[in-house]
């Protein structure tokens, strides 16, 4: 790379603690397309990537915007990078899960590798948990437990966990589900509410 | 010691006051001799059986449910929940009386939750153990979807953990405030056995 340069003209990253949540609007549909389309990014979730536009547009008006406690990860710009969300699994319980961006958008949608900036392992997915889980429990107040299922081969996403303070329960959930025709082994992770 | 009788649903709304006469032939599992354990399929004719081991609140310390009171109950009980169970056997003794029951009930197209309950009198003979065992050699290859067999145990129930570590069950963990039984927030152990794992 030569020194000379100029700096690269993507949007500098804050530390963690300048993210905001807000609920999902159809216009993220741009933002929301730069991890949905991405592999990596789809890994571990139940979707597989997104290929299009219009699929884009459906998926978060079919599946996104009737989410019952689904709000987006912003940025300083209030752009998303990614989402976070709730689920119900009884009275007592709920579970987290998110999705965020790997790299930031591009205003032409390619990125040049000596510019390709890292949005993963920068403390966005964890201040977004540690913000959920301190709202659950305040506006929940029947919830006594937040749990997160993750596959045992999802690492980072242990380590989000871990860093915000949820307990990693046993050893191993085998067998558990099944993860896009593939059976999978999952770790349970859990934040009890403090009394 | 009993386990929690899985997803049992004392609230059934369907009313259905007539004997349902299980006509097909009864598979019987036998046991090794030790124990002389079998398991068949349960019907209304087990209901006075049914009531020693539902009424007793020893039996259902560990259970969601409260000890029945009335043979009606009983009776709506096995109507509504035992005789449409997809898999529910009875726990029979050389008489072919039932001393207790246990079930693998559905939780996803994969995974089987296990659950059982056994009357007091027969506590301490290694009864669970044997009847688990037999669910444990058999349910796979009833069920070839099945890829996981899994039981959640309350933390105090020593005794039916273990019942599963005995069969060859794997310890996955504790589940803190998994569960609500009676009213109180429980941890949970939860086991699993899977197709691969050789019993013990």
């Amino acid at each position: 790379m030569d020194l000379n340069e100029s700096q690269p003209t993507v949007v500098v990253l804050s530390p963690p603690g300048r993210i905001s949540l807000r609920p999902m609007i159809l216009s993220d549909v741009d933002d929301y397309m730069v991890w949905a389309t991405d592999a990596k990014v789809a890994r571990f979730c139940s979707w597989e990537p997104c290929t299009s536009r219009e699929e884009a547009i459906k998926y978060i008006t079919d599946s996104v915007l009737t989410h019952p406690w689904l709000r987006a990860i912003c940025l300083e710009d209030d752009r998303p990078n990614g989402y976070i969300l709730i689920m119900p699994v009884d009275k007592i319980r709920k579970e987290i899960g998110y999705v965020t961006a790997r790299s930031p958008r591009h205003p032409t949608g390619v990125i040049e590798r000596a510019l390709w900036t890292r949005y993963w392992g920068k403390g966005f997915a964890t201040e977004a948990v540690r913000l959920v889980t301190a709202e659950v429990f305040k506006e929940m107040p029947e919830v006594e437990r937040l749990e997160a299922l993750v596959d045992v081969d999802n690492v980072g996403s242990q380590r989000v966990l871990e860093k915000v303070g949820f307990t990693r329960e046993g050893v191993l959930m085998r067998n558990f589900i099944v993860m896009k025709g593939s059976i999978r082994d999952m770790v349970m992770f859990s934040f009890l509410r403090a009394y | 010691m009993p386990s929690k009788e899985t997803n049992v649903q004392e609230n059934s709304k369907e009313s259905s006051s007539e004997m349902e006469i299980d006509a097909c032939t009864l598979k019987a599992m036998s046991s090794s001799p030790s124990e002389k354990i079998h398991l068949r399929p349960m019907t209304l004719f087990d209901i006075d059986d049914f009531m020693v081991w539902a009424t007793d609140i020893n039996v259902t310390r560990f259970c969601t449910w409260e000890p029945y009171t009335s043979r009606e109950a009983g009776i709506a009980f096995i109507n509504n929940f035992v005789l449409p169970h997809p898999w529910l056997r009875a726990i029979c003794l050389d008489d072919d009386r039932a001393i207790g029951s246990i079930s693998v009930t559905p939780v996803d197209n994969i995974r089987g939750e296990i659950g059982y309950v056994i009357g007091s009198k027969y506590w301490g003979k290694g009864i669970a153990t044997e009847a688990v065992r037999l669910v444990g050699e058999e349910i796979f290859k009833e069920k070839p979807e099945m890829e996981r067999l899994e039981a959640l145990v309350d933390v105090d129930n020593v005794g039916s953990q273990k019942v599963l570590e005995k069969v060859g069950f794997v310890r996955e963990g504790v589940m803190r405030k998994f569960m609500c039984l009676k009213g109180n927030v429980r941890d949970m152990v939860m086991f699993s056995l899977l197709p691969s794992d050789s019993l013990l």
